[in-house]
């Protein structure tokens, strides 16, 4: 009677170590599926975040591009309104740059560049060729492309204007203004 | 003697499941901190220094309706002329001229409104450090940016100033 007791009593501690065991794998199990779900979550999120990255880098970029990119010899006054002047943009310029945009699409690296002009403000007439004395925004470069937020800047808009017969130097105020391609929608 | 040891037993399963919610817990502040570091977006600014300062190196050299014998007069040079108590072709003062150019010039760059990003703006011309005009509208708040531009004429210093509030 006492043997019988003694050998239920090891059956029955075998099965509850087993349980042990098996309660142990089942909790290691999902430890490890939770440490799993939570990296592939920080995973995921880390490279959605490389995209973000990438625009932000994109819109940095204009930022400064706009700061000198009205001091670069495609655009500024230069001499030909009397002394050397900064932020001076010479509308005869920009307008050749226009025309002849296609040889200079991938030089910059943005998708899209515009001045508009502030004061006197002139309505919203693009200006072409025909209308250049009487407009306010020179489309430069516009690409066809999603826009990332643009960074601007002022500029003085100056050209040679003509009064009585008298040629003089005529600077408006304008904002120069740059924006990239969005890569995220790509 | 079984009693006892199902009590140790119930004991040492409250541990485990103590230690577990504890990870989870643990686990999920980590996480938490991590979503909230990582949201924080970089928050971009309404109006930036460079662009105040590239407004004042634009607005000094805008060519007004005033004229003297020679040209028509930037902004630099209404502000020299109207030192000097000078007036256009046209009989007009000089310093009213620059007045209401500086005040349509501002008011046409910097639109202020309460529904707009820009709150209020200053515009300062000294002489000297002396105040000789002042445009002003909106509201003075805490967050702006400003840039200033010195120049001398005559042993004369002048300094011109722009802060945006925003």
């Amino acid at each position: 009677m006492m043997q019988i007791r003694f050998a239920d009593y090891g059956k029955m501690k075998n099965k509850k170590s087993q349980l042990k065991i098996q309660q142990m794998a089942f909790m290691l199990m999902a430890v490890t599926l939770f440490f799993v779900l939570a990296g592939m979550f920080v995973l995921v999120y880390r490279f959605s975040q490389v995209k973000q990255s990438a625009s932000v880098l994109e819109e940095q970029n204009s930022k400064l591009l706009v700061t000198k990119l009205a001091n670069s010899p495609e655009f500024s006054c230069g001499n030909a309104f009397g002394s050397s002047r900064i932020s001076c943009i010479d509308a005869d310029k920009a307008m050749m740059l226009k025309r002849n945009i296609d040889k200079y699409t991938n030089f910059w690296g943005v998708a899209s560049i515009e001045i508009r002009k502030v004061y006197p403000a002139g309505g919203n007439s693009t200006c072409t060729l025909l209308n250049y004395q009487n407009c306010s925004i020179i489309k430069v470069l516009s690409k066809n492309v999603n826009l990332l937020p643009a960074s601007s800047n002022f500029v003085s808009l100056c050209k040679k204007d003509v009064y009585n017969e008298e040629v003089y130097d005529k600077c408006e105020l304008a904002v120069f203004i740059v924006s990239s391609e969005d890569k995220r929608t790509k | 003697m079984i009693k006892k040891r199902g009590l140790i037993n119930n004991k040492l399963g409250q541990e485990e499941m103590i230690g577990f919610v504890l990870i989870i817990v643990i686990v999920t502040i980590i996480i938490l901190v991590f979503l909230s570091f990582s949201l924080r977006k970089s928050q971009n600014e309404v109006v930036e220094s460079y662009q105040v300062n590239g407004f004042i190196q634009s607005f000094l050299q805008y060519t007004s309706d005033c004229r003297n014998d020679l040209e028509y007069l930037s902004v630099q040079n209404l502000i020299f002329s109207c030192r000097d108590g000078g007036t256009c072709l046209d009989k007009r003062d000089v310093c009213k001229v620059l007045n209401s150019t500086l005040k349509d010039i501002v008011k046409e760059s910097w639109r202020v409104g309460s529904g707009r990003p820009i709150q209020g703006y200053k515009l300062d011309i000294l002489v000297n450090k002396e105040g000789m005009l002042m445009i002003k509208e909106g509201n003075e708040t805490q967050n702006y940016e400003g840039s200033s531009q010195d120049f001398s004429r005559k042993g004369e210093d002048f300094e011109i100033s722009v802060i945006i509030y925003y």
